[in-house]
C-alpha cells in the first residue's frame, strides 16, 4: 500500500553529508547515472555541431565541394535532434529520481514525526518543524533535481569542449582558460554574498508577513485603541527595511554579472584576436577558427553559474543536516509490551511517583494514591501545580522518573503504549478537530467500521446530533476554514462523541468545560456524565461544583498532594480546598439566600 | 459553499482589460525617469548583442580572409570598447530595474496596508485573513516583477530580434526571410509550452500547500493522534498526497525538460535550411563564410529572446489577475467613514442612548431589532444571555465597529455618526475573551494602551489587574517576549495582559467581553477586588457568565433574540423569577445533593 517501507531512512543518515545524500539515492542511482550520461551525450553533440561547422568551412566551402552541402545541413539537424533528446532524457530522469527521493523522504518524515515522543514535540516549535519538513526537504530535492545535475553539466561541458579546443590548437586552448580561475573565484565570492543578502531579505519578508498577519488578526484591538497611525508607522519601518534589503541584494547581482561579463568577454576577444592572427599566419584553418568561436562560449559562460550552484549546494547540505537531525530523534515504541486480549479493569495505583521535564525542576514529587475501577478522581490546584503532568503519565506520553504506576496491579511499562492508549480517552480543554467532515472527526482513529446509527447514537449522547443536522451538509459538513466554524462548546461535544465511540476504560477530562458559556456547560456536563458512566475517570477542573461528586479529590500544590478526601471531608478541613470552596460558593450561597428571600 | 469560492485563488480568467492595464501603468508614473533609464540601457545592451555577431562577421570577411592586420586591430579595439560599454549598461539596467521593482512592491504594500487600516470590521469578517495576506505579499511581488523584469525582458527580446533581423537583412535578405519565417512558429510553440508549464506548476503549488497543511495538522494535533492511535491511517492518507505531488511535479519537470529541446530542434531546422541554401549562395558568391557564420550565430541565440517573450506573455495574464485582486482590495471602501464635517469629542462620559436600533450582519438574519437602551454616565451595565443573542453586537455598535442599520445611537444627545470615529474609539477600552497580543515584550503590549506611558504606569496598570504577579515570575519579567500573537502565554495570562492594556488606556467607557473566563479562581477574586477601583468614573459594559462578576453591576440586562428580555438589578431579577432566575439557579439544582446539607444548615 505504502511504498515508504522500502528504505529505512534513519539507518542511512550519515554525519558525512555527501555520503548521507548518496545513501538517500538508494534505488535511484541507476536512473541518476543514466541522467548524467545523457547529459554527457548532449554536451558532446553540441561540441560536434561546432566541429561540423569547421568541416563545413574547411572541407566543403573552401575547396568548393558543394555536393556535400545537403549532407552537412542534415548533419546539423540530426545533431540538434540528438542533443535535444539527450537534454530531455537527462532532465526527465533527474527530476524523476529527485521527486521520488523527495516523496520517500516526505513520507518518512511524516510518519517519523507522528511517532516522536511528546518530550520532542513539547520542545520544538511547530513552525520550525514544518519549515524543516517543507522548505528543507525541498532544498534537498533541488539538490538532486538541479544542482547535482547542473554541476555535472558544467564540468562535462568544460572537459568536452576543452578537449575539442585542444584538438584544434593546443596553444590557443591553453591561453583560453587563463580567465577561468578568476571567473570561478568571483562567482563563488559574489554568490556567497548574494546568498547572505538573500537570506536577510527572506528573514525580513517573514517579519513583514508576521506584522501584517498580526495587524489583520488584531484588527479589533487596533481599532479599539485607534492605533491605526501607530500600526502604519510600524509597518512603514518594516516595509522600508525590506526595500533596503532588497536593493542591497540586487546590488550584488548588478555588480557580479557585468564584472563576469567583462572577464568572459575579454577572454573571448583575446582568443579571437590570437586565433585571427594564427589564421593569417596559416597556423590555423578558418574552419577551426570559427569552431573555436563557438566552443569558447560554451566553455566559459557556463562557469559563471558555478558560483550560484556551489552556494545552493551548500544550502542543500545544510538542509540535509537539519532534516537528518529530526530523523535521528528516537521514535516511541508503540508495540513493546503486552496487550491483554481481555482488556483491562481500570484499577490504578500511584506509588511514590516523581516526575520532571527537565533535571532540576521537579513537577511531581512523591505522589501516591489509588483508585478502583469505575471511580472518579478529581484533581484540583492552580495552574502549573502538576495536574496535567500527572494525567499525561497514564497514556505514557511521558515516563515517570521514579516510583511506579500500577494498572490492574501491573506496572504501566508492562503494557504496550499502543494498547494503553487504546484504553484511555481524553477530552481536553481546547478540543482539537481536524479539517475533515464531522463524521470523519467523530470516527477518527477508530480501527473498526461503525454504522451511521452508532455515530448518531454517540452524537446524541454527546448532545450534538441536532446541531450537526442543522449544518448545510449534516454529518458531511467540513470542519474549519473550508466549512463551518464550530463554537468551543460544539467542538467539545464532537470530541465527547468521538470518545464515546472509542469506548475507553479510563477517561481523562482535562478542564473540559472552562471555556464554554453557562448554558453550554450544563449541556456538556450531562454529556460528560453519560461518558463517565462505568469508567475510571480523572477530572481536572477549577470549579468545585464540577468535582464535588468525585469519589476522591486530590488537591495539588507545587507538584504534591496537599489534601485528599471526598468533598464532605475536605470542606470540613481547614485548607486550600475549603478556601476555594468558600470563594466560589459564598456568592452562590448568597444568591440562594436572595432567591429564598425573594420568594418570601 | 459559494461564500468561499469568492476567495478561491488564481481563478480570475481575465482578458487583457485595458482599464486594469492603464491602472497598472499608472503605478510607474511616479518613477518615469527610472523607467526611461532602464529602457534606454536595455536597448543599448540588446543592440550591442546583435552588433557583436555582426562585428565578428566583419572580422572574418574584412580582416582574416583578406589578411588585413590593421583592420583586425581596429575591429578588436572597437569590440573591447563596446564590451565595457555593454557591461556598464548591464550594471545600470540591473540596478535601475531592481530598485524600481523593490520600490513598486514597497508602494503597493504601503498603499494596501494603509488602506486596510481604514476598512471596517465588516470587511474583515467576510474576507479571510489568508486572502488579504496573499495580496500584500505574493500579488504585490507578481505585479512588480511584471512591471520591471517583465517589461525589461520583453523589451530586450523584441529589440534583440529586431536588431538581428536588420543585420541578417543587411547580410543576405533571402536567408533572412527563412529565419523570419521560423520566428512565429517558434513563438507559438514556446508560448504553448510555457502556458502548460505554468498551469502544471500551479497544481504543484496547490498540492504543496496541502502537504504543508497536512504536516501542520499532524504536528498541532499530535496529542489527539497519539491518544487515538491513528498513525497508520494518517500515513496512508499522506502517502496519497505525496503521490499526487510526485505525479504533478514530475509532469511539470517533464514539460520543462521538453520545452528547450523542442525550441532548439525547430530552430535547428532553420539552421539546416540556412546551411543548405547558404552553401549554394556561397557557390554563387552571394554570401561570404563570415555571413554564414553570422547566420548560424543569430539562429542559435534566437531562441533566448523567443523563450523570454513566451514566458513574459504567459505570465502576463496571471500578473494582471494579481493586479486586479490588489485593486479590488484598494477599491473596497470603508463602510464606516467619518463625515467630512465630523465633530471632535471632548468626553464620552455622557448619557448613551440606543434609540430603536436595528442591526444585522446578513440580510434576513436580524441580530438586533428595535433595541432601545439608555445608559447613564458612570453606570455599570452587565449583559447576559445565550450565545448569539446579540450581546457582542451591542458592543460592536457601541464602539462603532459597525453602525446601526436603522435607528440612532447618541452620546449626550448627539448622533454618534456625526462624531469623529477615532475620537470615540480612543476613549473606549475593550477586553475580549480571546485576547490578541502583538509580538514583542509584555511591556510593549501593555503600553499599546497608551504609547506615552512610563514603565511605572505600565506596572501600576498590571498591578491593578493582577497581572503583575505572573509577570515578575517570568524569566525576563516585563521584557519577556510574548511570541507571535502572544502564543507563549496561556489564555488566562493573555487576558490579564490585555486587561492591563485596557486599564492603562484610561478609557471613559470600559468594555469587558468574557474578559476573565480563563483566569483561575484565586486570581479572579483578586481582579474582582480591584474592579470597583477599575470602574470608578467610567461607564462600563460587562459581558460575563460568572455570577461573581455580574452581580456588582448597577443594571443587568438579559438579551435574548436581539431584544431586552429582562432588565434590573441582581435582586430585582431574582425576584422576578424569570429567565435570569432560572439560569442562575439551575446550577444549584445540579449540585443540590452535595450542597443541601450546608445550605439547609445555614437556613436554620
Amino acid at each position: 500500500m505504502v511504498n515508504t517501507s522500502e528504505l529505512d531512512i534513519r539507518s542511512t543518515i550519515s554525519n558525512n553529508r555527501l555520503k548521507g545524500l548518496w545513501n538517500l539515492m538508494a534505488g535511484y542511482r541507476w536512473q541518476y547515472l543514466a541522467a548524467n550520461l545523457a547529459l554527457g551525450g548532449s554536451a558532446l553533440s553540441k561540441t560536434f555541431t561546432y566541429l561540423l561547422l569547421r568541416y563545413f568551412v574547411d572541407d566543403v566551402l573552401t575547396p568548393g565541394v558543394y555536393r556535400l552541402v545537403p549532407l552537412v545541413a542534415a548533419g546539423f539537424v540530426a545533431l540538434a535532434v540528438f542533443e535535444g533528446s539527450m537534454t530531455f532524457a537527462s532532465g526527465a530522469l533527474a527530476s524523476r529520481s529527485a521527486e521520488g527521493i523527495a516523496r520517500r523522504l516526505r513520507n518518512y518524515l511524516y510518519d517519523h514525526i507522528q511517532h516522536l515522543p511528546f518530550s520532542f514535540h513539547a520542545g520544538t516549535s511547530t513552525g520550525e518543524l514544518i519549515e524543516r519538513c517543507t522548505s528543507d526537504v525541498d532544498a534537498v530535492r533541488r539538490f538532486f533535481a538541479d544542482q547535482a545535475v547542473n554541476v555535472g553539466r558544467v564540468v562535462l561541458l568544460f572537459i568536452i569542449n576543452f578537449t575539442a579546443l585542444y584538438s584544434l590548437n593546443g596553444k590557443l586552448a591553453l591561453t583560453s582558460i587563463i580567465v577561468v580561475p578568476f571567473v570561478v573565484a568571483s562567482a563563488i565570492y559574489f554568490f556567497k554574498r548574494i546568498n547572505t543578502a538573500y537570506e536577510k531579505y527572506q528573514e525580513q519578508e517573514a517579519v513583514l508577513s508576521t506584522t501584517v498577519q498580526e495587524n489583520l488578526t488584531g484588527v479589533r484591538v487596533v481599532k479599539a485603541y485607534a492605533r491605526q497611525d501607530f500600526e502604519i508607522g510600524k509597518f512603514e519601518t518594516v516595509n522600508e527595511t525590506k526595500y533596503r534589503k532588497g536593493r542591497h541584494l540586487m546590488m550584488q547581482h548588478a555588480l557580479f554579472w557585468p564584472i563576469s561579463d567583462i572577464f568572459c568577454g575579454m577572454q573571448i576577444l583575446a582568443g579571437t584576436y590570437m586565433g585571427a592572427r594564427m589564421v593569417m599566419a596559416n597556423t590555423l584553418s578558418l574552419g577551426s577558427f570559427l569552431a573555436y568561436g563557438g566552443l569558447i562560449v560554451w566553455l566559459i559562460f557556463p562557469l559563471r553559474t558555478l558560483g550560484r550552484m556551489i552556494v545552493q549546494m551548500s544550502t542543500g547540505l545544510v538542509s540535509y543536516s537539519r532534516v537528518a537531525k529530526i530523523i535521528q530523534e528516537d521514535r516511541e515504541d508503540l508495540e513493546a509490551g503486552s496487550s491483554p486480549q481481555a482488556g483491562i479493569q481500570g484499577d490504578i495505583q500511584f506509588e511514590n511517583v516523581s516526575f520532571q521535564y527537565e533535571v532540576g525542576s521537579p513537577i511531581l514529587g512523591d505522589v501516591s494514591f489509588s483508585c478502583s475501577a469505575g471511580q472518579a478522581i478529581a484533581l484540583l490546584g492552580s495552574t502549573g501545580s502538576g495536574k496535567t503532568s500527572l494525567v499525561n503519565l497514564l497514556p505514557r506520553f511521558y515516563e515517570v522518573n521514579s516510583g511506579t504506576i500500577l494498572l490492574d496491579g501491573k506496572p504501566l511499562p508492562e503494557y504496550s503504549k499502543g494498547f494503553l492508549r487504546s484504553q484511555i480517552g481524553i477530552v481536553e480543554q481546547e478540543p482539537f478537530l481536524f479539517s475533515r467532515t464531522i463524521r470523519e472527526n467523530i470516527t477518527y482513529g477508530l480501527n473498526r467500521s461503525v454504522s451511521d446509527e452508532e455515530v448518531y447514537q454517540a452524537a446524541r449522547s454527546a448532545a450534538i446530533h441536532d446541531v450537526i443536522l442543522s449544518f448545510p451538509h449534516g454529518y458531511d459538513t467540513l470542519v474549519g476554514e473550508k466549512g463551518v466554524t464550530l463554537s468551543g462548546g460544539q467542538k467539545q461535544r464532537v470530541t465527547i462523541a468521538r470518545t464515546l465511540l472509542k469506548d475507553p476504560r479510563i477517561l481523562i477530562l482535562d478542564d473540559s468545560t472552562s471555556s464554554v458559556d453557562l448554558e453550554t456547560e450544563a449541556v456538556i456536563r450531562s454529556a460528560l456524565e453519560n461518558l463517565m458512566r462505568g469508567r475510571t475517570t480523572f477530572i481536572i477542573a477549577h470549579r468545585i461544583q464540577t468535582i464535588m461528586t468525585a469519589d476522591l479529590i486530590l488537591v495539588f500544590d507545587k507538584g504534591a498532594i496537599i489534601q485528599r478526601g471526598t468533598h464532605e471531608q475536605l470542606v470540613a478541613q481547614d485548607g486550600m480546598y475549603q478556601k476555594i470552596y468558600h470563594l466560589q460558593t459564598s456568592i452562590e450561597t448568597e444568591l440562594e439566600k436572595e432567591v429564598k428571600r425573594a420568594r418570601i | 459553499m459559494p461564500e468561499y469560492d469568492e476567495f478561491a485563488e488564481e481563478e480570475y480568467s481575465s482578458r487583457l482589460d485595458s482599464k486594469t492595464f492603464r491602472r497598472i501603468l499608472k503605478l510607474l508614473a511616479p518613477h518615469k525617469s527610472w523607467v526611461i533609464g532602464f529602457l534606454v540601457t536595455i536597448a543599448i545592451v540588446s543592440i550591442l548583442d546583435g552588433y557583436f555577431t555582426f562585428l565578428n562577421k566583419k572580422i572574418i570577411d574584412e580582416a582574416i580572409v583578406p589578411r588585413q592586420i590593421d583592420v583586425l586591430n581596429r575591429y578588436v579595439f572597437r569590440y573591447g570598447l563596446l564590451l565595457f560599454l555593454q557591461a556598464s549598461g548591464a550594471f545600470t539596467f540591473i540596478y535601475l530595474v531592481a530598485t524600481l521593482g523593490e520600490r513598486i512592491r514597497y508602494d503597493l504594500r504601503k498603499a494596501m496596508f494603509n488602506h486596510l487600516q481604514d476598512l471596517s470590521l465588516s470587511y474583515y469578517s467576510r474576507t479571510p485573513v489568508g486572502w488579504i495576506m496573499a495580496r500584500v505579499t505574493s500579488d504585490s511581488e507578481k505585479v512588480s516583477d511584471m512591471m520591471t523584469w517583465g517589461v525589461l525582458d520583453s523589451t530586450w527580446a523584441v529589440i534583440n530580434i529586431l536588431t538581428s533581423a536588420v543585420f541578417m537583412l543587411i547580410i543576405n535578405w533571402k536567408l533572412a526571410l527563412i529565419v523570419l519565417l521560423a520566428i512565429p512558429i517558434l513563438l507559438f510553440i514556446a508560448y504553448q509550452f510555457r502556458k502548460r508549464i505554468i498551469l502544471q506548476f500551479r497544481t504543484v503549488r496547490k498540492t504543496n500547500s496541502r502537504i504543508t497543511a497536512s504536516y501542520n495538522e499532524s504536528i498541532t494535533g499530535v496529542r489527539v493522534i497519539k491518544a487515538l492511535g491513528r498513525e497508520r491511517d494518517n500515513l496512508a492518507e499522506f502517502s496519497q498526497l505525496t503521490g499526487t505531488m510526485f505525479a504533478s511535479s514530475y509532469k511539470a519537470a517533464w514539460l520543462s525538460a521538453l520545452f528547450l529541446p523542442m525550441v532548439q530542434i525547430v530552430s535547428s531546422i532553420a539552421l539546416g535550411a540556412i546551411i543548405w541554401y547558404g552553401g549554394y549562395q556561397n557557390e554563387l558568391g552571394w554570401i561570404t563564410i563570415g555571413g554564414i557564420q553570422a547566420f548560424t550565430a543569430y539562429v542559435t541565440f534566437m531562441m533566448w529572446p523567443i523563450q523570454d517573450l513566451a514566458r513574459v506573455y504567459a505570465e502576463l495574464q496571471h500578473s494582471i489577475a494579481s493586479a486586479e485582486r490588489i485593486f479590488s482590495l484598494l477599491d473596497a471602501s470603508p463602510e464606516i467613514q467619518d463625515r467630512p464635517d465630523a465633530l471632535p469629542v471632548d468626553t464620552l462620559l455622557k448619557e448613551i442612548e440606543f434609540d430603536h436600533v436595528d442591526f444585522y450582519y446578513e440580510q434576513d438574519k436580524p441580530v438586533l431589532s428595535d433595541f432601545s437602551l439608555t445608559v447613564k454616565p458612570g453606570e455599570m451595565i452587565a449583559l447576559v444571555g445565550p450565545t448569539g443573542g446579540g450581546k457582542s453586537t451591542i458592543i460592536n455598535l457601541l464602539c462603532r465597529f459597525y453602525e446601526p442599520k436603522r435607528g440612532t445611537i447618541r452620546f449626550g444627545g448627539v448622533d454618534y455618526t456625526t462624531l469623529k470615529m477615532r475620537a470615540i474609539q480612543s476613549r473606549v477600552g475593550i477586553v475580549l475573551q480571546t485576547p490578541h497580543l502583538f509580538s514583542g515584550s509584555i511591556r510593549d503590549n501593555i503600553r499599546y494602551g497608551s504609547l506615552e506611558a512610563t514603565d511605572r504606569q505600565v506596572e501600576d496598570a498590571a498591578r491593578l489587574t493582577g497581572a503583575h504577579e505572573f509577570i515578575v515570575h517570568m524569566e525576563k519579567g516585563y521584557d519577556q517576549q510574548v511570541g507571535e500573537g502572544g502564543n507563549q502565554l496561556s489564555v488566562g495570562q493573555k487576558q490579564l495582559v490585555s486587561l492591563a492594556r485596557a486599564v492603562l488606556s484610561n478609557p471613559e467607557i470600559f468594555i469587558m467581553d468574557e474578559a476573565t473566563s480563563s483566569v483561575d479562581t484565586l486570581t479572579e477574586s483578586l481582579i474582582q477586588q480591584g474592579m470597583e477601583e477599575l470602574m470608578k468614573g467610567r461607564t462600563s459594559f460587562i459581558i460575563a457568565h460568572r455570577l461573581s462578576t455580574i452581580r456588582r453591576a448597577d443594571r443587568i440586562i438579559m438579551i435574548d433574540n436581539g431584544q431586552i428580555a429582562e432588565m434590573g438589578t441582581h435582586s430585582d431579577l431574582l425576584r422576578a423569577e424569570g429567565h435570569y432566575y432560572r439560569l442562575y439557579t439551575q446550577q444549584f439544582r445540579h449540585q443540590a445533593e452535595g450542597q443541601s446539607e450546608i445550605l439547609s444548615g445555614e437556613e436554620i
